[in-house]
């Protein structure tokens, strides 16, 4: 099997295969308005190509002996009518078609009726004619070799698939143009015994599906939108093919420089001519078709010279198509994706869309154009993009890594390699990495799906409006038209309105009907079997329908303006039981609804709103409460009650809630906070605070203990006697529920930039940050903000009477586990005890912070503070202790410990911490006098000079 | 360490205010037979303190010895496994927990945790106590499915456990409950009571009080314990040789509802309510309970109001704070109450000044 040259196969792509179709029909499109000189070429192709495709089925069929020379013999008989054709010129032709045409009309094996017809027949719909069907008689040997005929059509070129749509109609056209060659040529045939027809009747909705660009029924907006962004492709996917055209093209292209109005008058024609009386629609997809092709190459053109001006870069990589269903997004992604001369590929909710499978199939449509040198390029369409969650997140993530990867590979390397062959530089682009090298549609019902939240950001969305009534009805109307069908455009205008414009419903529900041999009832339609759809409109169409009172718009409706509002009620009714999620309309409600501007002196609409706004809280809490699922249905009542007192005409501004999210998540986070806290600090004082009382009683006071006005920002030794007390007081709150200050960087001003005053890069801020709840907005905080300055001392301070303390309680713990009986005596020395409690609950921490000082060394200068700690006995650690609250730092200690030394025991002691105590004992012995290293960051109010160990150890 | 941990009481001997309170516990106590107890009152009288004091007094000093833990637990709740982590306080004697936490899984905890907790009896008896305790803390925050299921626990395992259950409110704890508790009620300490507190204090912190101060204070305190005391030390920590004339911080929060309640005073409109429902949110985002944010706006607004309006709006308070409770949007029902009030002033100004 030889393939064509590069030329023909180009020339295949662009016309898309349904020349096929074309053959029959081209004698009278050329008498409408076509040059015949392209159809004449395009002709004559195809026949090539036909031939090819008898030569290639001979090759497999050849087991069968029969059949091949059947199909020799037709074959013979083609060649026949084809040389008659090659040789003869335009003329020759059309005399061909007039021939068949006149023995359409003069033979016996066609008739209205199967019973007339001998043999197996053939429904055919009249391509002339006002959509009569007919029955052709089929030659049983014939229809064999037809049916052959368009299975190896189809089998040949998997890459130019046929369209599913018009196979069958295809087919029996077919049919009788080989029937009617077949006559013409070889007159003497069998006749056939006659038989009953088998009627098998397409859906509607497929026979009558828009083929092509012009016959979509959307927006058009939207349509020439879709265009042009796939146009924007054309130079990286066709590449430098696009030199090749012409030059009539080019001059075409010029003509098309104002492509949205051409097209737009182009489409008006082809529509008033679909609604013109005969024959018009016979030839709307041959016409259509033929506008295509002239389309096609301008189109590429169009974005070729855009190109050339240096504009090619194409921003947003993914098309996302929304809207309700019925409006015919899909068909709109395909007709498009084919217009522009794409081989698509579809992936819906029913394949597999895991990220792996999606990402090959990605790659197929990027790569496979190299290795089937007959296909299309391909554009991947992604339908119901929205509807898998776990699976078609897959799929998104894939397209955003896809896009992203784009992105990043592909800065400004556009610009340069402009001037390039374009093919090179897509095979380039290819092998460097996965990124999106074919246009992507998506398609969703809902925009607002969470999974498609990210894609929204990257993709270039499109909305889909409801056509308008006037569009499906005169649609709707020519179909039925063409099925014989008999309907008032009233009541077709109201079938369109039942069904919100939804085409495949208004066509299902007419070929039922018609099936049943009835007609549209306009006065019982809601009577009749409609299916009203179960649309699940997005939240935010439910919002605007809750505040905005639909217009009364016809004139007609405003005759029975009474019974008007029950029939919005009802709507709203199913808009809202229908979308079910009630707490986020509520919320939604609750949000927006002190933003409208209705008229409301007293507020009495208001706080019936609340009101109800109120009921549905307490509905919910008792659905939630009794697991009684039922009660849900009254929540759309309530809603219906708040349209009543709100709705109004204009059209209102919503917003998304997020302020009671944001709420409730802060909430959460605060509780968190206090709780958290709460386990810090050692349990009998901890066990008297709950979160109500510590919020509601404590917070402000102990902010106020807590940064007392008149503290000097000196060294421990500098205070008077009174401030020491003060100081010490303060310090031994702080260490008790186990506050202190910390450096915030980063954190603080990533939470707390709203609030005022802690703007600047460090500062110091309590640790559990209890300030932050008395931080409302629009209001100061009346407690004193203590400076920076002591607040350095005080993390300073209680630094070290953790360190007392947590020293202090490893003795008092060694002591203790040899003496049970020592509670009454800690009874006496009341603070020793206190800090011992707190001391035990706190060892674990102070362990951490010492590790995270250990982990911080190298990010701060070292610091070495002398410290004695004396962990003696009871007498002198009392009197460690003491001198060390007031702060007598520079007393000189005795013995030496390496800070890592101290590390390592400190935590093998957490891991035996009921170890023996004799061996606590001995340790404490040894740690007797030690030395310690700290790292403060940050921390200036130190001399530093090189020391040496020996001098610790005087 | 503050005053408020500091001289809190530690055995019922020392108790200052509810002095007959504790004496009859103390009796209870050591009468051996201490029935199911239900302490109840507002926040900050005391009722902690007295339930830690009767612990002492039960088990002696070994039950002050209290440590944290944080335990998840598995629940089989039919179809599906519960994971429920419940932080507790316990000593050897006795177990402290707040079942209320879990919000909804709150039944679940009653049914399964703390019925293997009483369940269980103490193993060491040689002590006095052939029991041991389970303390509940905001029992009047558990679902009325969950205190169904506690009032069964409370009757078959009586024999090895005791409860004390402590709430703020016994209206929202079932009669069933507290049928089979001893009520014992905790009110809010009286202003002279509130004053011999800090007397105590100032005299052990050796403090010198300018006549009638400690009596601003308790004025100040809202008859809350623990807000006096703070305060106090507030005082303290701001200026110490006390003067009359010396200010009392307010509350943080409390400052805020007066805000609120001029921003209602000055403007009745649906804007004014929208930028009412921003502080709301503020305070609510801040922890403050919906409940004392109503009723701490209700007296605010009261205080400004003509009197013929105060039985109707005092009335429309209860009436969304019953609301409030019964929901779970707190926004909601305070908005409300603040649009309701709104509507009734508005139409009395202009009734009144046409």
């Amino acid at each position: 099997m030889d393939f064509p040259d590069a030329d023909e196969l180009q020339w295949l792509e662009a016309n898309q295969e349904e020349e096929v179709e074309v053959q029959e029909e081209e004698a009278e499109v050329q008498e409408e308005e076509e040059s015949p000189f392209g159809l004449k070429v395009r002709g004559e192709r195809i026949y090539e190509n036909e031939d090819e495709l008898f030569e290639s089925e001979e090759i497999p069929q050849s087991p069968e002996q029969q059949s091949q020379i059947q199909i020799r013999s037709s074959e013979k008989k083609r060649h026949r009518t084809r040389l008659e054709i090659d040789d003869d010129d335009e003329c020759a032709r059309v005399s061909v078609r007039v021939r068949v045409t006149a023995e359409h009309e003069n033979d016996k094996y066609l008739s209205r009726y199967a019973s007339e017809i001998d043999g197996d027949c053939v429904p055919i719909t009249a391509p002339s004619g006002s959509g009569e069907r007919v029955y052709a008689k089929l030659d049983k040997q014939f229809f064999s070799v037809a049916n052959k005929f368009n299975m190896a059509t189809k089998a040949s070129d998997i890459g130019l698939i046929s369209e599913p749509v018009c196979a069958l109609l295809q087919k029996a056209e077919q049919d009788a143009l080989l029937k009617a060659l077949q006559a013409s040529s070889d007159v003497q045939n069998t006749s056939i015994s006659p038989e009953t027809s088998i009627m098998t009747e397409e859906l509607w909705v497929n026979k009558y599906a828009p083929k092509s660009f012009t016959e979509l029924l959307s927006d058009e907006q939207t349509n020439r939108e879709v265009l042009s962004w796939l146009k924007q492709w054309d130079a990286a996917v066709f590449g430098d093919d696009i030199r090749n055209t012409g030059d009539e093209v080019l001059s075409a292209l010029r003509r098309h420089s104002s492509l949205p109005l051409h097209q737009r008058n182009l489409s008006a024609s082809f529509l008033g001519k679909s609604r013109g009386p005969i024959y018009a629609r016979a030839y709307m997809g041959n016409s259509s078709m033929l506008e295509q092709e002239n389309n096609r190459p301008k189109c590429i053109d169009g974005s070729l010279n855009k190109m050339e001006n240096g504009s090619g870069t194409l921003d947003q990589k993914i098309l996302l198509l929304c809207g309700p269903p019925g409006l015919g997004k899909t068909t709109l992604g395909h007709v498009a994706a084919k217009h522009c001369g794409y081989h698509v590929m579809e992936i819906n909710a029913s394949d597999d869309r895991s990220s792996t499978t999606i990402e090959a199939k990605i790659l197929d449509a990027v790569q496979m154009n190299s290795v089937m040198a007959l296909s299309k390029p391909k554009c991947l369409v992604i339908d119901e993009i929205d509807g898998a969650l776990g699976e078609g997140k897959g799929a998104v993530e894939v397209i955003l890594k896809m896009v992203m990867a784009e992105k990043k590979s592909s800065g400004g390397s556009e610009a340069s390699t402009k001037e390039e062959p374009y093919g090179r530089k897509l095979s380039n682009k290819g092998r460097k990495s996965v990124s999106l090298s074919r246009p992507v549609i998506c398609i969703c019902n809902d925009l607002y799906a969470p999974p498609l939240r990210p894609l929204r950001h990257v993709a270039k969305v499109h909305v889909f409006a409801q056509p308008t009534v006037n569009r499906v009805v005169s649609r709707l109307k020519y179909i039925c038209n063409r099925e014989g069908m008999k309907i008032s455009s009233t009541a077709l205008t109201t079938l369109a309105e039942y069904t919100e414009c939804d085409i495949r419903s208004c066509l299902n529900t007419l070929q039922f009907l018609h099936k049943k041999k009835e007609t549209l009832n306009l006065v019982a339609l809601s009577s009749q079997v409609i299916g009203r759809k179960d649309i699940t409109r997005s939240v935010f169409d439910v919002w605007k329908e809750v505040f905005q009172k639909r217009k009364p718009k016809q004139s007609r409706k405003c005759d029975f303006s009474p019974s008007k509002t029950p029939d919005t009620h009802d709507s709203l009714y199913v808009l809202v039981s229908n979308r079910n999620d009630y707490e986020l309309i509520f919320d939604g409600i609750h949000e927006n609804f002190l933003q409208l501007h209705y008229h409301d002196p007293v507020l009495q609409k208001t706080v019936q709103c609340l009101d109800a706004l109120g009921v549905s809280d307490l509905l919910h809490q008792c659905v939630i409460r009794t697991h009684n699922m039922s009660l849900f249905a009254y929540h759309p009542f309530i809603i219906i009650t708040i349209h009543q007192l709100l709705g109004r005409v204009e059209t209102p501004s919503i917003g998304w809630p997020k302020s009671f999210q944001r709420y409730r998540s802060l909430l959460m986070e605060k509780i968190e906070r206090v709780r958290s806290w709460q386990t810090k600090i050692p349990p009998c004082i901890s066990r008297h605070l709950s979160v109500d009382s510590f919020i509601e009683n404590t917070v402000s006071p102990l902010l106020h203990i807590l940064s007392p006005a008149n503290l000097r920002p000196v060294a421990a030794q500098l205070l008077s006697e009174k401030e020491k007390n003060d100081m010490a007081q303060l310090l031994s709150t702080m260490v008790s529920l186990s506050l202190t200050y910390i450096n915030t960087k980063s954190e603080s001003i990533a939470n707390n930039l709203p609030r005022d005053g802690i703007i600047n890069a460090s500062s110091l801020n309590l640790d559990p940050p209890i300030q932050g709840f008395v931080n409302f907005k629009g209001y100061k905080p009346g407690h004193y903000e203590l400076t920076s300055a002591v607040k350095q001392v005080l993390v300073y301070e209680v630094e070290k009477q953790k360190i007392v303390q947590e020293s202090l309680a490893r003795f008092m713990h060694s002591v203790d586990s040899s003496k049970q009986d020592m509670d009454d005596a800690r009874d006496k020395e009341k603070g020793m005890t206190e800090t011992f409690r707190v001391h035990q609950a706190r060892c674990d921490s102070y362990k951490k912070q010492i590790i995270r000082n250990a982990s911080q060394k190298d990010i701060c200068q070292p610091h070495v503070h002398r410290d004695t700690s004396s962990l003696g006995f009871g007498s002198t650690s009392a009197d460690a202790m003491k001198s060390k609250s007031t702060g007598d730092v520079k007393k000189p200690s005795i013995g030496s410990f390496n800070f890592f030394d101290r590390f390592k025991k400190l935590s093998r002691k957490g891991r035996y911490d009921v170890d023996s105590f004799e061996e606590k004992l001995t340790e404490a012995e040894k740690d007797g006098h030690h030395l310690l290293f700290k790292f403060n960051e940050g921390f200036t109010n130190a001399v530093k000079r090189p020391v040496r160990m020996r001098e610790f150890l005087l | 360490m503050l005053w408020v941990d500091k001289y809190r009481p530690k055995s019922l001997d020392k108790v200052i205010i509810h002095e007959d309170t504790a004496q009859n516990l103390k009796k209870l106590v050591t009468e051996q037979d201490c029935p199911h107890l239900l302490f109840y009152g507002p926040s900050g009288s005391g009722k902690k303190a007295l339930i830690v004091a009767v612990l002492r007094e039960m088990f002696g000093p070994s039950a002050e010895k209290v440590k944290v833990e944080n335990k998840g637990w598995k629940v089989d709740a039919g179809t599906r496994t519960i994971e429920i982590e419940l932080t507790t306080l316990s000593s050897t004697h006795h177990v402290e927990l707040n079942p209320s936490d879990a919000g909804f899984q709150d039944r679940y905890i009653v049914q399964e945790i703390i019925k293997e907790m009483a369940r269980n009896r103490p193993i060491d008896t040689k002590g006095k106590r052939g029991f041991k305790v389970l303390v509940l803390n905001e029992v009047d925050k558990l679902s009325k499915e969950a205190q169904h299921s506690l009032r069964r626990t409370m009757e078959k395992y009586s024999s090895s456990c005791r409860l004390i259950l402590c709430c703020n409110s016994s209206s929202k704890v079932t009669e069933a409950v507290r049928s089979r508790c001893l009520n014992v009620r905790i009110n809010a300490p009286k202003n002279e009571e509130i004053v011999k507190v800090l007397e105590f204090i100032g005299k052990k912190e050796s403090l010198q009080l300018p006549p009638g101060f400690t009596a601003r204070v308790a004025a100040k305190s809202n008859r809350s314990l623990r807000r006096a005391i703070l305060l106090f030390e507030t005082c303290r920590v701001q200026q110490y040789p006390f003067t009359n004339s010396q200010v009392i911080p307010p509350m943080d929060w409390e400052e805020y509802v007066l805000e609120i309640a001029s921003d209602i005073m000055k403007e009745q409109s649906p804007k004014r309510l929208f930028q009412v429902r921003g502080k709301l949110y503020e305070l609510l985002v801040n922890c403050i309970p919906p409940e004392i944010i109503l009723k701490r706006l209700l007296s605010e607004l009261l205080k400004k109001l003509d009197a013929e309006l105060k039985h109707e709006v005092s009335h429309w308070a209860a009436y969304y704070e019953h609301r409030m409770r019964l929901g779970q949007k707190a926004i909601f029902h305070l908005e409300a109450f603040v649009a309701k009030f709104m509507s009734i002033y508005k139409a009395f100004l202009i009734a009144t000044f046409g």
